[in-house]
């Protein structure tokens, strides 16, 4: 009860805060920085690896929310259209780049049914819990590609179609790159487990 | 079902739970089986990530500049402004500025009478100039077409005590012009702008019909 009225009252508040910040009010601007800084900054983070490039675009975020704030009227959280609107700076900022959004590759579906049988046996370190500071690691050492789908889907909780929308994929290849993605972390920290045993 | 085949829809397993096939497979296969394991705990912990760090505090101050340079963040208007007569504005519009005209000269007049010590720099300098003490001054003559727009009748009075009052400067004036040191004389000149400022504010702030 006491979290339920807590986040009551912070929903209150960034309300308030925001018809302040329509009006220029400067400690409304920073209110809703310090809301949601975190989740945007660890968004940017997630998805460029690296942290001068993440603090950029955070700002840059931040300024395109600011700057179109009056036009906020309430349909959707705030804190979505916030997201959303991190998220599209990443991805322009990754096109800019020249660095791919989506892989290339085409999906598997449909493809040889060869079966795989090498994955190994199971390891008993994942079964029962992953290391965050090993996961981190492992996800910055994802592809470009693979990297996107997986912090947009596991870490930040968009679904398929979302991420399709997003990223400009079809729903069938952002299902396929995902589960790449998270065969290439399993390998990573099986990888990164037996270096550290060694 | 094949290792293959599991493998195939392993995504729908996660995502989903998956089909009665797939369960029986992932009881009957301990590789498969590892495998749904490993990945649900990487699913599990990647939430974990979500608002893990913090950006340095150069971020915002990078922000409030930026705001700052397009306009974005305005200053506030000070919540008790205190305007010199706050209803004059309200009342009289244009005319109102003859109020904090007449508080100028006061403190204009404040400013030249200066304590003893200084009697002789300031003998030079307290000598007010002759726009203060004109009895057909601007001001007067603005304020009387005021109070005569809004209320004839009451034009007469007003006219009777500014000549009253600005002869009261004059005299005072006088005073403090024969005798610098004079420090009562310094003090009936600034009553007497005083009340001068007193009747400007009398005349544009009262209630007229």
């Amino acid at each position: 009860m006491t979290d339920r009225r807590e986040q009551q009252g912070d929903r209150l508040s960034e309300a308030q805060a925001i018809d302040k910040a329509k009006q220029g009010d400067a400690e409304a601007f920073e209110f809703l920085y310090n809301l949601h800084k975190r989740r945007v900054y660890s968004l940017c983070l997630r998805m460029t690896a690296n942290t001068a490039e993440a603090e950029d675009l955070t700002q840059e975020a931040f300024l395109q929310l600011f700057r179109k704030i009056g036009t906020f009227r309430g349909e959707s959280a705030f804190s979505t259209w916030l997201h959303r609107m991190a998220v599209n700076v990443v991805l322009m900022h990754l096109r800019k780049k020249g660095l791919p959004v989506v892989s290339l590759e085409e999906t598997t579906e449909g493809d040889d049914e060869t079966p795989k049988k090498d994955f190994g046996a199971d390891d008993p370190v994942l079964s029962g819990s992953v290391d965050r500071l090993r996961l981190q690691n492992a996800v910055d050492r994802l592809p470009p590609g693979y990297r996107t789908i997986f912090v947009l889907h596991d870490v930040e909780g968009y679904e398929h179609n979302e991420i399709a929308t997003m990223v400009g994929c079809s729903i069938g290849n952002s299902k396929s790159q995902l589960h790449k993605a998270r065969m290439k972390l399993r390998d990573f920290l099986k990888t990164s487990r037996a270096e550290k045993a060694g | 079902m094949t290792c293959a085949e599991f493998q195939y829809q392993l995504p729908d397993l996660l995502e989903e739970g998956g089909s009665p096939q797939l369960q029986a497979h992932l009881k009957d296969c301990a590789i498969c089986s590892g495998l749904a394991t490993n990945l649900q705990a990487i699913i599990g912990e990647a939430r974990i990530l979500q608002a893990s760090h913090e950006p340095s505090p150069r971020v915002w101050n990078s922000i409030e500049i930026a705001l700052r340079k397009e306009g974005l963040i305005r200053q506030p208007q000070p919540r008790n402004r205190h305007f010199l007569l706050p209803s004059l504005t309200r009342r009289w519009g244009v005319a109102a500025w003859l109020v904090p005209a007449a508080a100028a000269l006061l403190i204009g007049v404040a400013f030249f009478l200066h304590p003893p010590s200084k009697t002789e720099t300031l003998a030079k300098d307290s000598v007010p100039t002759p726009v203060l003490v004109s009895t057909g001054d601007q001001n007067d003559d603005q304020l009387l077409q005021e109070v005569a727009s809004r209320s004839p009748m009451m034009r007469a009075a007003y006219e009777s005590n500014l000549k009253d009052v600005n002869a009261y400067i004059r005299d005072a004036q006088d005073s403090v012009n024969a005798d610098p040191n004079d420090e009562e004389a310094r003090q009936a000149l600034m009553d007497a702008y005083g009340q001068k400022s007193m009747i400007y504010e009398m005349a544009l702030d009262r209630s007229l019909p």
